[in-house]
């Protein structure tokens, strides 16, 4: 009774954070666009000199013509402003290598990269919540020790490297590896797992290792608390202790860090994609950049810094599903 | 009787025997159809499947399969040359009015990839458009071998299957560049910006689909116009950015054809010695290492110090520790064995640079001091180049190599969006870099990286006389002198130290020992049509 009557206000407030979080995020897209647009407009040379050069050659009066075609000649700000209508209007422009929709070109893109991420983020959160927690549970013993080196080397070991190992022992060992172009679930399922568990698990592990020692370190930190003392104290289980009291507790870090790092993995996948050829949003990404094809490159970033937000937005969210205390109205 | 028939009966087997044993060989040999070829692929091509707007081999190799020429070098021949030209669309040619007339006879019931009708119309159309004909009626973006067809005065279709190029001086070398793999014949009814997207050839290959960043498709052409050709049901270009996947993929036998000049030599003996099925052959690409001196600005338009560069630049050095052996020197065409225009070793060793190294370095001090450089006045340069390897590395060799001779260079990594505006403007003092060429041919070569005004002659040197020389031998009609004075000439290009040559880069090109007819020129850019590749699985 006394809950219904607090709901309606609890939901007000909740809808009033996120509009203010949604309204922030426009902001920042905002800032965003006016960010990437003039850097890479700062970079030296435009797309028709990269053009000019698999020719081998420059002439001053096509250039002009082709920047004319492409309507880089145009001042910057008026194609910032056209860039802002474009996606107002679902129009990503066209992309100036491929002569293409820059959306035709980045569509195929988006399910690449997010399943790879996902896929790593289950594979982190699956190998590093439960390290961390035995890590935190059995500290200082030898198990605590192995486990600690484990996500040291996770850390110290770069994704791209830990691909190319699995990469090169696949391919020394078993004369095999997975297909070079891309297998959709619907075509082949089970290689298609194949195809994506490889990368995830490289890049996996490295998330991984920072999951277990956020974890190990914020489990350690609740586990001193006076609640978790007079669980113990009462006579709890153990791992009732753990899992329910515990852990639900240290988990607001891990989440942070596991939003973060879902976040990073959109974009921060370049060098993975690149080495398991997957065609991703990050590898598509570096490739437009050197091409300088603006309309790819900005609509990219504006995808990665809107899944940046967004994943920021629900890992807020969660948090007052694991902590009572947090009030979003505050 | 019964013994005469056991001893029939034997003879007998034993002749099927040996019959079947000499048989099997050549059974094997026989030509099998079907079959779908993985290929390895650097990137998406620049510019799709627009040949003649660009100038990278990432382009010609997944193009070409899809396009026909006139005329063609023949694809299971390893050398190139006027000898082993043949015809493609052209059935056959005729010279006339002493080499001033190239008369193409074109094959008939030639349909392209849409089904429309190929004619002589679609000849004049593209070659009007590459040599901006003031009456062409399009115009390509990027024209990057508007020269190599100056000396074109007209094109006239007279019939359907009848083509004439009237040219305003004899030249001899313009079948070996309508050879060479950038000379397509476009389609005139296909506006020339669909190339850049997808392919109307006549090719024996159709493109499939071309997903970008995952792969390009092609299937056969059943109409093609060779009979009993293309052998294989189709080809998956791969393009593969990292090196070290791309190689293990070729090992795994995801690919079975590696992509040319992607390969060096440790890394291909790497992949032979680990899977010993698949074949090595080495071949030249076509493609040199050479030293730019903008010969326009102090100090490079002192012959006596481009002289001396060229003098202190170890060119077998250069072969070792750039390519680990995997190159050869030569002048401005490419050396032989595997080119037919380079200088003989003799000449060679007569050369600046070309000599013994601590000789060259001490000419070269000789001549640096002449210019009035020396320990108490270094010359002091700034070299540029593109921030990719290939170029660093050549880069990383080269300094050292001065600075035995005093020279004190410093290198600017530049990228490569900057680097033909940079050039072109004539921006830089020296600069290490790469230049391919289509065909083996000194027209090819001469017009344009040496000749006064060619947009790709980058060091500026214009010589009126050596201008002279290119033109005369570009019209001698007598192999054996024209021979002679393109030797002349490639001399006196080293001696200005016009834009001396470092090396030759060598091919190591890999194949799966199931892949037969693929054979390596000594050019990169003109083997890729695929028609007479099969696969003995």
């Amino acid at each position: 009774m006394r809950s219904s009557r607090r709901s309606p206000p609890k939901e007000a407030a909740t809808r009033t954070y996120v509009a203010r979080r949604l309204a922030i995020a426009a902001l920042t897209l905002l800032g965003m666009s006016v960010i990437i647009f003039v850097l890479l407009r700062l970079a030296p040379g435009n797309m028709v000199d990269i053009l000019f050069s698999t020719g081998g050659y420059v002439s001053e009066s096509d250039k002009q013509s082709i920047m004319k075609e492409l309507g880089i000649d145009r001042p910057v700000w008026i194609q910032y402003v056209d860039w802002l209508r474009e996606i107002l209007t679902g129009n990503l422009g066209k992309s100036y290598r491929y002569d293409l929709p820059a959306w035709e070109i980045i569509k195929p893109l988006l399910p690449v990269t997010i399943e790879l991420a996902i896929l790593s983020t289950i594979i982190a959160v699956l190998l590093g919540v439960p390290t961390g927690v035995i890590s935190a549970v059995r500290q200082d013993t030898t198990l605590d020790y192995a486990l600690r080196v484990f996500s040291l080397a996770g850390l110290s070991m770069p994704s791209f490297w830990l691909g190319m190992v699995i990469i090169l022992v696949l391919v020394g060992w078993l004369g095999w590896i997975p297909p070079m172009t891309y297998v959709s679930p619907t075509e082949n399922l089970k290689i298609h797992l194949v195809q994506f568990l490889l990368p995830a698990l490289a890049v996996g592990y490295r998330s991984s290792a920072l999951i277990t020692r956020i974890t190990r370190s914020a489990l350690l930190e609740v586990m001193r608390e006076d609640y978790i003392r007079t669980a113990w104290a009462k006579g709890q289980s153990g791992w009732i202790v753990i899992w329910r009291h515990a852990l639900k507790n240290a988990m607001l870090p891990v989440i942070t860090v596991i939003g973060i790092e879902f976040a990073f993995l959109i974009g921060g996948l370049v060098v993975t994609e690149t080495v398991f050829n997957l065609p991703g949003v990050a590898r598509f990404l570096v490739e437009a950049v050197l091409w300088r094809d603006y309309p790819v490159v900005q609509n990219l970033v504006m995808f990665i810094a809107i899944v940046v937000i967004l994943s920021n937005l629900f890992v807020d969210m969660l948090y007052g599903w694991l902590d009572p205390r947090v009030r979003y109205g505050d | 009787m019964a013994r005469f028939r056991s001893l029939a009966l034997v003879a007998g087997l034993a002749l099927l025997g040996v019959a079947a044993v000499t048989l099997v060989p050549a059974i094997g040999q026989a030509p099998k159809y079907g079959g779908m070829l993985n290929v390895m692929q650097r990137e998406d091509p620049p510019q799709g499947f627009s040949i003649h707007e660009t100038s990278t081999i990432s382009t010609v190799w997944p193009g070409m399969p899809c396009l026909s020429n006139l005329v063609i070098f023949d694809p299971l021949k390893k050398q190139e040359s006027m000898d082993t030209i043949i015809g493609e669309l052209a059935e056959k040619w005729s010279w006339q009015d002493n080499y001033r007339n190239l008369v193409f006879f074109l094959r008939k019931g030639v349909k392209w990839h849409d089904g429309q009708p190929f004619t002589s119309k679609d000849v004049k159309y593209t070659f009007d458009m590459v040599r901006e004909a003031k009456e062409a009626p399009a115009k390509l973006r990027i024209n990057p071998r508007k020269d190599w067809y100056s000396n074109v005065d007209n094109i006239e279709a007279p019939e359907p299957h009848t083509v004439v190029f009237h040219l305003k001086r004899p030249q001899p070398s313009l079948l070996m560049m309508l050879a060479s793999g950038y000379s397509p014949v476009y389609a005139a009814h296909v506006p020339v910006a669909n190339y850049r997207t997808g392919c109307i050839g006549t090719g024996p290959f159709k493109l499939k689909e071309w997903k970008r960043g995952e792969y390009i498709d092609f299937v056969k052409n059943t109409d093609y116009f060779v009979k009993g050709r293309p052998y294989l049901d189709g080809m998956r270009y791969v393009p593969i950015k990292d090196r070290a996947t791309k190689f293990a993929a070729m090992q795994a036998g995801r690919l079975d054809v590696s992509f040319p000049g992607d390969e060096s030599r440790t890394i291909a003996e790497q992949v032979t010695k680990a899977e010993p099925r698949i074949k090595l052959t080495i071949a030249a690409q076509n493609v040199n290492d050479n030293m730019l001196l903008n010969v326009t600005k102090p100090p490079f338009d002192n012959v006596k110090v481009r002289r001396a560069i060229s003098l202190a630049i170890d060119r077998r050095g250069a072969v070792q520790a750039v390519h680990q052996g995997g190159g050869i020197v030569g002048a401005s065409l490419a050396p032989r064995p595997h080119g037919v225009w380079g200088l003989l070793e003799k000449d060679l060793a007569q050369l600046p640079g070309y000599g013994k190294a601590q000789e060259d370095k001490a000419k070269a001090k000789k001549l640096l001091a002449e210019a009035g450089f020396g320990p108490s006045n270094p010359l002091r340069i700034e070299m540029v180049t593109r921030a990719i390897p290939i170029y660093l590395d050549l880069s990383s060799f080269i300094i050292p190599e001065l600075k035995q001779v005093g020279v004190e260079a410093t290198l600017r990594q530049i990228e490569t969006a900057q680097w033909h505006p940079l050039v072109t403007r004539r921006e830089y003092q020296a600069g290490p870099n790469l230049t391919g060429i289509g065909p083996d041919d000194p027209d090819a070569n001469f017009y344009e990286n040496y000749a006064c005004g060619s947009p790709r002659n980058y060091t500026y040197y214009c010589d009126e006389q050596v201008m002279k020389l290119i033109d005369q031998q570009s019209q001698e009609l007598d192999p054996k002198k024209r021979l002679q004075m393109v030797m002349n000439i490639q001399k006196k290009l080293e001696e200005d130290a016009a834009r001396p040559m470092i090396d030759w880069r060598l091919l190591y090109n890999l194949q799966w020992n199931y892949v037969r007819n693929l054979v390596p020129h000594q050019s990169i850019y003109n083997w890729g049509r695929m028609q007479e590749v099969w696969l003995d699985k």
